[in-house]
């Protein structure tokens, strides 16, 4: 292996012979070039890694060459030295700015020479591996993008299809990660008892942890709901079974229901999250006065020994519950306001009857609300009527 | 954005943080508390809120996670000078019933 391959352009027989020499003498594969034409077809078999070339020459003279190659994607990280006659810094400045990586005024010492070419391999070798280094970067970046994409496509099929029925229930969602992946998730599953389960949570973080979290609460969930009981039920085992699987700072709130459709009676747990807007015979038309459900709790992980309390409601056929994350209201717009739940509950009170049209409303208004930036944080919005 | 003193007061040290407490900015908070506790291994670790105007889930998780270190370590964390937003998100959680939350400095020194 030579040091490299340097492309010797001069019109002068003997300086492409003393170049040529102490060249070979260094260890690199010399090329040899009478002008620029003579030097393209010569790139043309070998491309070399540096070039040393006369300004003046017939045929095509050194800045023609430079400027040829400099302006093609595929010579232009040729590390290109004009030789010039011609000294002076304006000379040295009108070489530079044809896209000349350096400049050797004539007559030179071929010491000289040598100690730029040797300082231009050096150069040369760096380039390489930044090159080498960038490309490895693209590629690993590539398939990241690829594994999250398709990691967010998986996450997509965790949540209900919409819109959905379940017993007593029409739902329909509006689901929007920060990063492609994110840590909300929401679940409406059959109960053993004929009655239906809700949850909707939101895991502390972003991104790939936040989106695994969110997968294991669902599935913590799902599995307390298959084992009968009451939301509170659900809350104290999906608490230990976060807290006993989770790291330090990894919690997540939710909102745990249990629907009875025979009676309507709506049994509940928040735990820390954002509470429910109901509104009643939001579903159908007429002035709406939304509500928000009372109750509190803490968040889900932070410790096993923590307790939760349960409340309840009734909701008749025609009512509607609006489930959402804290992303939806916790913009901080640039005069530092948010929207805030109290925002949203006065949205609600002017929702169209149709969900769908409901849910849009409400993205739409939010976004419009948030401007310029809409959302930053994980973004979830479930309209839920109960129906006969 | 986040802005973040660190002091000693006798064996109790005291970290005042003033901006939005945020995902962005946890891992910044993270590392002053760990070191305070680590170093100093103080007694009581006063956690001062006042200039605080945000604070969202990362941040909650946060400070849960240094009251459980300071405990391992049979220290005690004070929270104190919460504003009324981040006392609202504390009464949501329910956390207000978690921490031994202080009107100000000087009480939650005295632990009183």
């Amino acid at each position: 292996m030579g040091k490299g391959v340097v492309l010797v352009v001069d019109d002068e027989v003997q300086i492409r012979d003393i170049l040529a020499f102490y060249l070979k003498r260094a260890g690199y594969q010399v090329l040899l070039a009478e002008h620029g034409l003579a030097a393209l077809s010569e790139i043309a078999k070998v491309q070399p890694d540096l070039i040393l070339s006369d300004l003046r020459m017939p045929e095509m003279p050194g800045d023609d060459l430079c400027l040829k190659l400099k302006g093609d994607p595929k010579t232009r990280d040729i590390y290109f030295i004009l030789v010039s006659a011609i000294d002076g810094a304006a000379s040295k400045i009108g070489g530079l700015n044809l896209g000349a990586d350096d400049m050797i005024a004539k007559p030179f010492h071929a010491q000289e020479v040598m100690a730029k070419v040797e300082s231009a391999f050096r150069l040369i070798a760096m380039q390489k591996e930044i090159k080498r280094q960038n490309l490895e970067l693209t590629r690993y970046q590539e398939r990241m993008t690829a594994e999250l994409s398709l990691a967010a496509q998986l996450q997509m099929g965790l949540l209900p299809a919409v819109p959905g029925r379940a017993v007593g229930l029409c739902y329909t969602h509006r689901y929007l990660p920060a990063e492609g992946i994110g840590g909300d998730i929401y679940s409406i599953v059959p109960v053993p008892d004929g009655g239906t389960a809700l949850l909707i949570a939101d895991v502390s973080g972003h991104g790939v942890t936040a989106a695994l979290i969110s997968a294991m609460v669902k599935t913590s969930f799902e599995a307390q709901v298959r084992l009968g009981g009451t939301p509170l039920d659900w809350a104290n085992g999906m608490n230990r079974d976060l807290a006993q699987t989770t790291l330090a700072e990894q919690f997540a709130t939710a909102f745990l229901a249990h629907l009875d459709p025979k009676d309507g009676l709506f049994r509940y747990v928040v735990a820390g999250h954002e509470r429910p807007i109901l509104i009643p015979r939001g579903a159908c038309t007429g002035s709406k006065l939304p509500i928000q459900l009372p109750g509190k709790g803490f968040m889900l992980g932070i410790d096993e020994a923590l307790t939760f309390s349960e409340e309840q409601t009734t909701l008749a056929i025609g009512d509607r519950l609006i489930l959402f994350t804290d992303g939806l209201v916790e913009v901080e717009r640039e005069d530092r306001s948010l929207l805030g739940q109290e925002g949203l509950i006065r949205l609600c009170a002017t929702l169209p009857a149709n969900a769908e049209q409901a849910a849009d409303q409400i993205i739409e208004q939010v976004c419009t609300f948030n401007a310029p930036q809409p959302f930053l944080d994980d973004v979830t919005l479930v309209v839920i009527d109960r129906c006969g | 954005m986040l802005n973040i003193q660190n002091r000693q007061e006798g064996t109790a040290s005291i970290v005042t943080i003033q901006g939005k407490v945020n995902f962005e900015v946890t891992a910044q908070l993270r590392d002053v508390i760990r070191d305070t506790v680590t170093t100093q291994q103080p007694k009581l670790l006063v956690i001062n809120l006042e200039g605080v105007n945000f604070i969202d889930s990362s941040g909650l998780g946060l400070l849960v996670a240094a009251r459980n270190s300071i405990d391992k370590n049979n220290g005690k964390l004070h929270l104190c000078g919460l504003p009324p937003q981040v006392k609202k998100t504390f009464d949501q959680t329910n956390l207000t019933n978690y921490f031994s939350i202080f009107a100000t400095e000087q009480d939650a020194l005295r632990g009183a």
